[in-house]
C-alpha cells in the first residue's frame, strides 16, 4: 500500500468500523441462537397475524404515499422557504406528537370538549372512534403529519444547495418560457430530480411507517395491532418461547420491508415510460398542485401550534376531566421531576453533539477518500439499520459489548449512539454529496487551488445546507435513542430518553408531556439553526 | 410423599443455624457491604415510587455505608434477558445487583438458575414477614420462593371509580356486567397480554368455573381449553357487547385505562395496588370523590419481591438493602398513601409495640372501602393458554 492509498484507507476506516463493522458484529452475535424454526411457525400461527399484516401494510404504504404527495405539493409552492417551519415540526419526537395529536382528536380530547362546551353540552365523551380506529386511520394521519415535514426538510435542503439552485432556476426558466405555470414546471422539471436524489429518505419514511412502535402504541388500534407492536411485545417478554416468536417476527418484518422496496423499484421501472409521457405532456398551469400546497401549509402551523400548546398544558395538568377546556389543577410537579434529571440532560446533549459531529466528519472523510461505487459498503448497512427494530440491534450490540467488556462503559454508550446516527447522517448525505458537480472542482483546480482549500472555500460552503441538515437529523436521532442506553449502558448512565420512556411506562401524562417538551427543545434549536444557516436563496419566480 | 424440592426445603429448615452463628454471619455481611454499590434494577414508571427508592438509598448510605443506584427500567423482562446474556457470556461481575421481580420473571430466572441464594429467609427482618396470613410471600404465582427472593410488598386486584358517577360499586363480575349493561361503552379492561388484562381473565376464569381447583393444576389438554371457552361463552361474549367500543377494541395498558378514567371516558379502572387510587387522589390525578373496592368473594392477589442475580457484584450490600426494605420503618413508610401506598408484607402482630405504631393506616380519599379476600394466582400454565384463546376469539375486532 503506497502512502496515498494508506491515507485514503485511514480516512475511510472510521466510517467502516462505525457503521458496517459495528452493525455486522452486533448482528452476528445476535443471530447465533436467533429465530428458531418453531419461532417462525409460532409467529405465522399468531391469532392476530393476518389482521396485523393488513393493518401494517395499509398504514405504512398509505402514510408514505400521502406524505410524499403533500410534501411535493408544499415545496411546489416555491415562494416560501420552508426549512424553518419543517425543522420546527421535525424536532418534536414522534411519541410526543402522537400523544398531543391523540389528545386533540380523541373522544375525551380537546376538540370534543370544545364542541361539548360550545354546542352540545355532552356530559360525557361522545362515542367517537377517532383514536384506536380498527383501520388505523388515526395512526396513518399522525404518521403523515410527522413524516411530511421530514420530506419537506429533505427536499428544501436539496433545493437550497447552491449548485442545484442554479441548475433548477435555469431549467425552470426554460419550462416557464415553454408556457408551463410555476407548479407545472416544478412538477415536470424539479420533482423528478428531487425524487431521484431522495431515494434514501423515502426508504427511511416507508420503513419507519411499516415498523413504528411507539406511535402505534399510543394512537393505533389494539385488536389487531400492527405487526411491529406484536413483535415489540414478544421480544420484551420474559418467556424464551415468546422471545423466539418475536425474533422470528423481526426477520419476517425486515423481509416484508425488503420485499415492498423491491416491488416499488420494479413498479417504478415498469411505469417509467408512462411517467415520461406525463412529464412531456403539453404545458399546463398546474395550479391544482399549488392549491394543494397552500392547503397543506395553511393548517400546518396551526396544528403543530395546537400540539405544542396541548403538550405544555398537559405537562402542567393534574386532573383534567371531560368536558373542562382547561385543567382543574395546575402543578409544577412534572417539571420538578424533570429538573431532577439534570445529569441525564447533560449526558444526552454531550452524546448528541459528539455523535452527530463525529458522524459528519467520518462521512465526509469517506466521501473524499473513496470512489462512489464503494458507497454501497455503507449504504446497505445504513438501510438495514432502518429496517430492524432498534431493540434488536441494541440486543446484538449489547452481546458484542459484553464480549469486549464495553457494556456499562462510557465508550459503549457512545458507540451505541454512534451506530444509528452514523446510518442517518451517511444516508442523508450520500446523494447531495455525490451528485456535487465535479466541474466546480475542475474550475478550482484550473485556478490553482489546492484540494483542501477548494473543499474549505468552495465545496463545503456550497454543500452547507445538506451538511447542516444531516447534522441536525443526526443530533435528533441521538437524542431519541432509548434502547441502546438501556442495554449498552446497563443502567450505569442515565440519558434523557431513558428517563422519559421509563417514566411514561407509568402513564403519567404530565410527566410524559414535560419530557416530550424537553426532548424536543434541543433538537428544535439545532433544526432552526441548521435551517437558518443552510438557508439558500431558492426562488424560482 | 415429599417432592425433591420440598425435601430440600424441609431439611434445610431442620438444620437451621443457631441464633448466635446467624448473628455473626449477618455481621460479616454488614462488614462486606460497606463501600459496595448496589445497582437496583426497578420499574421506574412512577415518580412516587422512584422518590421512595431515593429515600431508601439515602438511608442505607448513612446507616450502612453503601450506595444504591436506581437503574430505571420499563419492564423487568429486560433485566431477565440482560442477566441471561451476561451469564451466557461468562460475565461474573454482572450489571444487576438487585431486581424488583415476581411471577413469570421470577420463574424464568429460577428455572434458568440465574438467582443467588437462598438468602431471603436468613435476613434479620424476615422474621416479621406474615408468612401465615400472606401465603403468597412464600409462593410466587405457582413457583415456590425457597428463599431466592425477599418479599417487598403486597398486591391485589382492585377496582376504582369516581364515586360521584359509580354510586354502588359492583362487587362481583356479574354485578360489573350488569353495570356495563346499564352504562354501555363505559367499562373495559386492558387488552391481554397486558398483565392487568390477563389477570382480569384469570379472575373471570376463577369466578365462572364450577371447580376452581382445576386452575391450580397445570392447564393441559382439551379440558383446560373447554374451561376457558365456557368462560368466554358464559361471561365475556355478553360482557363485551356493552364494553367500550363494543368490546372490539381495548385500552392497551393499565396506565391507559387509568388515564381514561381520569379523563371521564371510562367509568371503572383496574389496579394491582389497592392504594394506587388513594395515591392518585393525593397526587391530584383522580378526583377526591374516587372510591376503590375489591370483589366480595375475593380478587387475585400476589406479592412482589426483590431478588439477587447469581452474577451480582455486590451480593452483601444487596442483602443488606433487601433487609432494610423489609424493616418495619421502611415498610411503614412505603405503606403510607402519601408516600407510595404499597401494602406491607409484615405481620403487624409480630412487631414490637413501637414498630407497630409506625403503621398509621388511616383511610384517605380513594382508599379501599370494601375489601375482599385474596385469591391465589392460578398455575402459571393458564396464562399462555388463556391469552392465546382470548387473542383467537377477540383479538381481531
Amino acid at each position: 500500500m503506497g502512502p496515498v492509498q494508506g491515507s485514503r484507507f485511514l480516512a475511510a476506516l472510521p466510517a467502516l468500523l462505525l457503521l458496517p463493522g459495528l452493525l455486522a458484529a452486533s448482528l452476528l452475535l445476535l443471530l447465533s441462537g436467533f429465530a428458531t424454526a418453531s419461532g417462525f411457525a409460532d409467529f405465522f400461527a399468531h391469532p392476530q397475524f393476518w389482521g396485523a399484516l393488513g393493518l401494517t401494510l395499509f398504514t405504512g404504504l398509505a402514510s408514505t404515499a400521502l406524505s410524499l404527495v403533500l410534501a411535493l405539493a408544499a415545496v411546489s409552492d416555491t415562494g416560501r422557504n420552508l426549512a424553518r417551519l419543517a425543522g420546527a415540526s421535525l424536532a418534536i419526537p414522534h411519541l410526543s406528537f402522537a400523544l398531543a395529536f391523540g389528545f386533540l382528536i380523541m373522544p375525551s380530547g380537546e376538540l370534543a370538549r370544545i364542541i361539548a362546551v360550545l354546542f352540545t353540552g355532552w356530559p360525557q365523551p361522545p362515542d367517537w372512534v377517532t383514536t384506536q380506529d380498527p383501520h388505523g386511520l388515526a395512526l396513518t394521519a399522525a404518521l403523515v403529519l410527522k413524516e411530511t415535514p421530514f420530506l419537506i426538510w429533505i427536499f428544501t435542503s436539496l433545493m437550497n444547495r447552491e449548485d442545484l439552485q442554479t441548475q433548477f432556476s435555469g431549467q425552470m426558466r426554460v419550462a416557464r418560457s415553454l408556457g408551463h405555470g410555476p407548479a407545472s414546471a416544478f412538477l415536470r422539471v424539479v420533482m423528478p430530480q428531487l425524487l431521484a436524489r431522495s431515494l434514501w429518505p423515502l426508504v427511511a419514511v416507508l420503513t419507519y411507517g411499516l415498523t413504528v412502535v411507539d406511535m402505534a402504541l399510543v394512537i393505533g388500534p389494539s385488536s389487531p395491532p400492527t405487526l411491529a407492536s406484536i413483535i415489540w411485545r414478544d421480544i420484551n417478554d420474559g418467556e424464551l418461547v415468546t422471545n423466539a416468536r418475536g425474533d422470528a417476527g423481526v426477520l419476517v418484518l425486515a423481509g416484508l420491508v425488503a420485499a415492498i422496496l423491491l416491488l416499488l423499484v420494479m413498479l417504478f421501472l415498469v411505469s417509467t415510460p408512462l411517467l415520461r409521457r406525463l412529464l412531456a405532456a403539453s404545458p399546463r398551469r398546474g395550479a391544482g398542485l399549488q392549491r394543494l400546497g397552500h392547503f397543506v401549509l395553511a393548517p400546518w402551523p396551526l396544528l403543530y401550534g395546537a400540539a405544542g400548546v396541548t403538550l405544555a398544558l398537559q405537562s402542567l395538568a393534574g386532573l383534567w376531566p371531560f368536558p373542562h377546556l382547561l385543567p382543574d389543577h395546575l402543578s409544577l410537579t412534572a417539571w420538578r421531576t424533570l429538573m431532577g434529571s439534570g445529569s441525564a440532560i447533560v449526558t444526552s446533549l454531550v452524546l448528541a453533539f459528539s455523535t452527530a459531529g463525529l458522524a459528519l466528519v467520518c462521512a465526509v472523510a469517506w466521501f473524499e477518500s473513496q470512489p462512489k461505487p464503494r458507497d454501497r459498503l455503507l449504504l446497505w448497512p445504513a438501510t438495514l439499520m432502518l429496517c430492524l427494530p432498534s431493540l434488536v440491534i441494541a440486543l446484538g450490540q449489547y452481546r458484542l459489548f459484553l464480549q469486549l467488556d464495553l457494556a456499562g462503559t462510557a465508550v459503549g454508550l457512545f458507540l451505541a449512539h454512534m451506530l444509528p446516527v452514523m446510518a442517518y447522517v451517511f444516508g442523508l448525505l450520500v446523494q447531495p454529496y455525490r451528485s456535487y458537480d465535479r466541474r466546480w472542482q475542475a474550475s478550482a483546480a484550473g485556478l490553482g487551488a489546492e484540494r483542501f482549500r477548494f473543499l474549505r472555500q468552495v465545496k463545503w460552503p456550497m454543500l452547507k445546507a445538506p451538511l447542516a441538515s444531516a447534522f441536525a437529523v443526526g443530533f435528533a436521532v441521538s437524542m431519541a435513542q432509548y434502547a441502546p442506553a438501556q442495554l449498552a449502558a446497563a443502567g450505569r448512565f442515565t440519558t434523557l430518553p431513558l428517563d422519559a420512556v421509563t417514566l411514561s411506562s407509568g402513564g403519567n401524562r404530565a410527566l410524559t408531556a414535560a419530557y416530550g417538551i424537553a426532548l424536543a427543545a434541543a433538537p428544535l434549536v439545532i433544526f432552526l439553526l441548521a435551517g437558518r444557516w443552510g438557508q439558500g436563496r431558492w426562488r424560482a419566480r | 410423599m415429599l417432592s425433591r424440592r420440598q425435601f430440600l426445603a424441609v431439611s434445610s429448615a431442620l438444620i437451621a443455624f443457631p441464633q448466635a452463628a446467624r448473628a455473626a454471619d449477618w455481621d460479616a455481611t454488614l462488614a462486606a457491604a460497606k463501600g459496595q454499590t448496589v445497582y437496583f434494577n426497578a420499574w421506574a414508571g412512577s415518580d412516587t415510587i422512584n422518590a421512595y427508592i431515593q429515600w431508601a438509598a439515602g438511608e442505607v448510605k448513612s446507616r450502612f455505608g453503601f450506595a444504591v443506584e436506581h437503574v430505571k427500567i420499563t419492564d423487568t423482562a429486560e433485566v431477565v434477558k440482560r442477566v441471561r446474556d451476561e451469564v451466557a457470556a461468562g460475565k461474573q461481575d454482572g450489571s444487576v445487583d438487585l431486581v424488583w421481580i415476581n411471577g413469570e420473571n421470577f420463574r424464568a430466572m429460577k428455572e434458568g438458575q440465574l438467582l443467588f441464594g437462598p438468602f431471603a429467609e436468613s435476613l434479620p427482618n424476615a422474621a416479621y414477614v406474615d408468612v401465615e396470613g400472606k401465603p403468597t410471600t412464600r409462593q410466587d404465582f405457582s413457583e415456590r420462593v425457597e428463599g431466592l427472593e425477599s418479599p417487598w410488598g403486597m398486591a391485589q386486584l382492585t377496582f376504582f371509580a369516581d364515586g360521584a358517577k359509580v354510586t354502588t360499586p359492583p362487587l362481583s363480575l356479574t354485578e360489573l356486567a350488569a353495570f356495563a349493561k346499564a352504562h354501555p361503552g363505559r367499562v373495559s379492561y386492558p387488552a391481554p397480554p397486558d398483565f392487568h388484562g390477563t389477570t382480569f381473565l384469570k379472575q373471570a376464569l376463577h369466578d365462572f368455573t364450577a371447580d376452581p381447583g382445576a386452575l391450580y393444576q397445570p392447564a393441559e389438554g382439551p379440558a383446560a381449553e373447554k374451561l376457558a371457552a365456557d368462560m368466554f361463552a358464559g361471561f365475556l361474549d355478553g360482557f363485551h357487547a356493552s364494553c367500550w367500543r363494543g368490546g372490539k377494541q381495548f385500552p392497551k395498558s393499565q396506565a391507559d385505562l387509568t388515564q381514561m378514567v381520569a379523563d371521564g371516558e371510562i367509568d371503572i379502572g383496574i389496579t394491582f395496588n389497592p392504594n394506587e387510587p388513594a395515591n392518585l387522589v393525593a397526587a391530584g390525578r383522580l378526583p377526591a370523590t374516587a372510591v376503590a373496592w375489591q370483589f366480595a368473594k375475593g380478587t387475585i392477589g400476589n406479592t412482589h419481591f426483590v431478588a439477587i442475580p447469581a452474577n451480582a457484584r455486590a451480593k452483601a450490600a444487596a442483602q443488606v438493602f433487601a433487609d432494610f426494605l423489609l424493616s418495619p420503618e421502611a415498610q411503614a413508610r412505603k405503606a403510607d398513601i402519601k408516600i407510595w401506598g404499597d401494602p406491607t408484607v409484615l405481620a403487624l402482630g409480630k412487631l414490637h409495640a413501637d414498630a407497630q405504631k409506625l403503621f398509621t393506616a388511616t383511610a384517605a380519599p380513594g382508599s379501599v372501602s370494601a375489601a375482599g379476600p385474596a385469591v391465589l394466582e392460578p398455575h402459571a400454565s393458564w396464562v399462555p393458554l388463556i391469552e392465546k384463546a382470548w387473542l383467537a376469539r377477540y383479538g381481531n375486532g
